[in-house]
């Protein structure tokens, strides 16, 4: 058992950290403050290849593993978790659902501009009456010709706003269920699919999140992914893989607080000692940096299953599960740490503590995490 | 076209003061947690030379003096643009002065190939003698030009532009001919694309040692070198800084203004 | 005939400021070593200079002319000095720390197989052994060296801007000493084919008595056009850190710093500058240093004298009318 990174894991990190401390990070307070989509560190991401990171290179991705992903994704996380949010639908939700079930035909049309950062991808899964419960879709899909239209409402859509592309999910008859439903590709700008509402929401302000409108829009039957009735599974087994970005995302916060409390307990000083120097900062830093690193840890090993090839679905739920509730926790304690200034806008953790937040909530909510798990152990 | 980059690996330059410090029995700074990166202004050559490469087609290798932990560093260049890396690692040189550094980095240079270009940093970013490009220059017998922010490659010719004191030069310049780069808007390091890492990664790196270069022994190593370093210390400083206080910027302004008046410095 | 080596260089018919550095921290050297001040002057018709020099300290003058020295070329002038050394036999040669002399010095230290002491800002005799040794700043301004040549002779570049230079003195006078330097077109490998002027104000950052600085916090190239009116109320010079030349929003040669100038003028205004210690090295010779920047726990305000926490622009703006009333009532 070989606990360290490879070299060119290693190398990986140094890169991207480099790159989030100089590009990323300084752009975090602005991204959260004014709402603003981060348009040119995404095209700099493109670049680099962070937004196909397991892409292979033929497909316009980086050609690199699992590993090398979640590491990725904590270094941007660190910096800006607005931003490591879009690059984790873009490479987990969408790229990686094209590449295990496109056609070579949607492969070249589609995954290699969205894993080079030329276009930008969306997943449209859930609705006003089917979050947690995914099977029940109500969005509707009919054959007509050599078309495909779709009918129905999508809401807390990641990215619509600034996206080219969207995996959208319908059903062909909603008694079915999970069996009726369908995903396809859809281009933006299609008549027929407008964006409704963009949401106001508590943290990761730098995306949007939106309410999306299907009105008889004709979707070309080349953009039907998989076969008909394979959209339940594609939506499940893409959420799978996405566990292990949004753990990684939520070790990089988790990380990013820790590195605020460090640093505000050496400088702070009261009764005359830095707080550093109290037992009480010392045992919460503490508690935070072993989470933490159990997070990690959780969450390599399932990009790691992944990479071999091996199932990982009870793997990648307790590390979603648990990096994400020590995102809170350690959000939390860095804004106790920080006193009176933890509450205001001007220091940092307050914007990671409403950052982490959702991320015990989307992609799977802690409880259907706990749902899984139990599941896999018991059956 | 040939080009060499001479790179150092160092401390990373940007730390904060609170987490600089020096071993007082080597008398250099300690590594700590710090991470270890090229010097910035070898960072900029390397982006020169890159971009020689992308508009006439050179070859860059990239060349070090280090130990084990320059290899992330080659890699780097690697993953940069750099075609070839080589690593010279000889406990030998440990202890040399710049002089001792630029004749090992020259015959390394002469074992690797002909080359028309030799790219370094103008300064490193952390003991900073600005030494090791002149001599490598006289190593080489070749001709020096230091501060350059731009290299042109017009029929065969090289100009260079280099920063002086009150704007800039334009110099005409044969080759072989080693520059000593300076940082502008147009040499900024760029990062690496993460395939090219993943490439660069799997790449083989020589390592030349003392025996390999036929280095005469005399010339190497804390014997040979001119100048002894009796102490490295933090200087402690004393800070008092008036700050200037008001409602608005402009009534700020103003105090100042008349502080200033006060001091007779206006 | 062992003793300090001074290169003198000149700017519009004088002495620059440089050369009366050098000829000062040679004297110094002189008081030491009890050994005699020389300088060499380098160009294609120096004769002018030579009085000028013994005035302000040198006991002997190696006036070195030929066509191809009119003008710094680093080839030539590295053969001159080194011929120049060849017959002055110096056991220190004192360069300015400016790109020519960063050049020079390690060239003429391998010629002379000399030890090289780089930017050095002070010098003694070490008590113990008795021999020279020189404090330079090393790590981007973090930190001080001591070092100590073990072997002379020594090329050392003087940072500039930090020691006072050399008074003028009446009625002193010295030996001239001629040099002709063997010297061929063809031993050149560079040639300068264009020189373009990049100065804000027309006022020389390393001699004005006011410098006014942009840093990151200007945030583009429109910010200095801000600065340069108050450098021109003020008739001050105006520079930046790298940050600044980095981006491209002003010339390199504007820089501050470690790797560009360093300036020592009796107010240095300092605007949107974090103050990273490799910029503070550039501006530690000067008097009074005002900071300006948003961020309070800015590094700046640990090295100025007077400081503002508020934004750059709003109050350069306001400076420039405050200064503008204060000059005309006077």
């Amino acid at each position: 058992m070989k606990f360290g990174l490879t070299e060119e894991q290693r190398l990986f990190r140094e890169m991207v950290r480099d790159f989030a401390a100089k590009e990323v990070a300084p752009l975090s307070k602005q991204v959260d403050e004014e709402g603003i989509f981060p348009q040119k560190t995404v095209k700099q991401m493109g670049d680099l290849g962070l937004m196909g990171v397991a892409i292979p290179t033929e497909y316009g991705g980086a050609g690199a593993d699992n590993v090398c992903y979640a590491i990725a994704m904590e270094e941007i996380a660190r910096a800006c978790a607005s931003t490591s949010v879009i690059m984790s639908v873009n490479n987990s939700l969408i790229a990686d659902a094209l590449y295990k079930f496109g056609t070579e035909a949607q492969k070249q049309r589609y995954l290699i501009p969205l894993a080079s950062g030329k276009l930008l991808g969306c997943f449209a899964l859930s609705e006003p009456g089917a979050g947690s419960d995914a099977s029940a879709q109500q969005t509707l899909v009919a054959r007509d010709g050599d078309v495909f239209v779709l009918n129905g409402t999508k809401n807390f859509i990641t990215n619509a706003l600034e996206a080219d592309l969207a995996l959208v999910f319908a059903t062909v008859d909603r008694p079915l269920r999970a069996k009726g439903v369908c995903a396809f590709l859809v281009e933006k700008g299609t008549p027929g699919f407008t964006i409704t509402k963009v949401e106001k929401k508590l943290g990761l302000k730098g995306t949007s999140c939106c309410q999306v409108l299907f009105e008889h829009c004709r979707v070309p039957a080349d953009n039907l992914l998989g076969e008909v009735g394979q959209g339940f599974k594609i939506a499940m087994v893409t959420l799978d893989a996405g566990r292990i970005g949004i753990a990684a995302q939520a070790v990089g916060i988790a990380q990013a607080a820790l590195d605020i409390s460090l640093r505000y307990a050496k400088e702070r000083v009261a009764f005359d000692k830095p707080i550093a120097s109290f037992q009480a900062i010392q045992w919460m830093i503490a508690d935070m940096a072993v989470q933490i690193e159990a997070a990690r840890l959780l969450t390599y090993r399932a990009a790691w299953l992944k990479d071999k090839g091996l199932r990982h679905t009870k793997e990648s739920a307790m590390a979603k599960l648990f990096a994400s509730e020590t995102a809170s926790r350690a959000a939390t304690k860095a804004l106790q740490i920080h006193g009176g200034y933890g509450y205001l806008y001007d220091f940092p953790a307050q914007r990671l503590f409403r950052d982490a937040r959702i991320t015990e909530i989307y992609e799977g909510t802690s409880e259907i995490q706990r749902l899984v798990i139990a599941h896999q152990l018991l059956n | 076209m040939n080009i060499v980059v001479c790179i150092k690996q160092i401390i990373d330059p940007e730390v904060p003061m609170s987490q600089f410090k020096i071993d007082p029995r080597t008398k250099r700074q300690v590594q700590g947690n710090n991470p270890l990166v090229i010097s910035p202004y070898d960072a900029n050559a390397l982006e020169v030379a890159v971009q020689l490469k992308e508009k006439h087609g050179a070859k860059v290798t990239a060349i070090s003096v280090g130990g084990a932990t320059t290899i992330a560093a080659l890699k780097s260049a690697l993953s940069i643009g750099a075609d070839e890396a080589i690593l010279v690692n000889e406990p030998l040189l440990a202890g040399s002065d710049q002089q001792g550094i630029a004749y090992a980095l020259a015959k390394a240079i002469q074992k690797a190939g002909a080359c028309d270009l030799i790219l370094t940093g103008c300064e490193s970013g952390d003991w900073a003698d600005r030494a090791v490009p002149g001599f490598l220059a006289e190593e080489l017998d070749i001709g020096y030009v230091g501060y350059v922010t731009r290299i042109e490659v017009r029929d065969g010719q090289v100009v260079v532009r280099r920063v002086v004191e009150d704007g800039y030069e334009l110099i005409e310049a044969k080759t072989p001919l080693l520059a000593a780069i300076s940082s502008d808007e147009t040499n900024a390091a760029r990062y690496a694309k993460l395939r090219d890492i993943m490439a660069a990664a799997k790449k083989m790196i020589p390592v030349w040692k003392a025996a390999d270069l036929g280095l005469d022994l005399e010339r190497i190593g804390a014997g040979a070198a001119r100048v002894a370093i009796t102490d490295v210390y933090i200087p402690v400083k004393e800070s008092r800084c008036e700050m200037i206080d008001g409602n608005t910027p402009e009534e700020k302004a103003a105090k100042l203004a008349a502080r200033l008046r006060e001091l007779k410095l206006i | 005939m062992p003793g300090t080596l001074v290169l003198a260089t000149t700017k519009d018919g004088r002495l620059t400021r440089d050369a009366l550095e050098l000829l000062a921290g040679a004297r110094r050297l002189k008081e030491k070593l009890a050994e005699p001040v020389a300088a060499a002057i380098l160009g294609a018709e120096v004769g002018s200079y030579v009085p000028l020099l013994f005035a302000h300290g040198a006991d002997q003058v190696y006036r070195t002319e030929h066509p191809l020295l009119e003008g710094y070329q680093g080839d030539a002038y590295v053969i001159a000095l080194h011929q120049i050394c060849e017959r002055a036999q110096p056991t220190v040669v004192l360069l300015p720390g400016d790109v020519m002399g960063r050049e020079l010095g390690p060239r003429l230290a391998y010629r002379l197989q000399a030890t090289f002491v780089a930017e050095f800002i002070d010098f003694d005799l070490d008590q113990a052994s008795g021999r020279l040794q020189f404090t330079r700043q090393t790590y981007g301004g973090k930190a001080m060296a001591v070092v100590q040549p073990r072997m002379n002779p020594v090329v050392a570049t003087a940072k500039l801007r930090t020691l006072e230079p050399a008074t003028q003195e009446e009625g002193q006078t010295g030996e001239e000493i001629r040099v002709d330097v063997a010297l061929e077109v063809s031993q050149l490998k560079t040639r300068l084919i264009e020189k373009v002027q990049e100065e804000a104000t027309g006022i020389n950052l390393g001699d004005a008595k006011i410098v006014v600085s942009g840093g990151r916090g200007v945030h583009g190239p429109e910010g200095f056009r801000v600065l340069e009116e108050l450098a021109k109320v003020l008739r001050g010079a105006v520079g930046a850190s790298r940050a600044a030349t980095d981006a491209g929003w002003v010339p390199p040669s504007w820089q501050i710093g470690q790797t560009g100038r360093n300036v020592s003028p009796e107010l240095y205004l300092a605007f949107g500058i974090s103050g990273a210690t490799q910029h503070v090295a550039g501006i530690s010779g000067s008097k009074h240093i005002v900071a300006v920047n948003t961020d309070p726990e800015a590094p700046i305000f640990k090295v100025a004298q007077l400081g503002i926490v508020g934004d750059w622009k709003l109050i350069a703006t306001k400076l420039i009318e405050s200064c503008k009333e204060l000059l005309r009532s006077s």
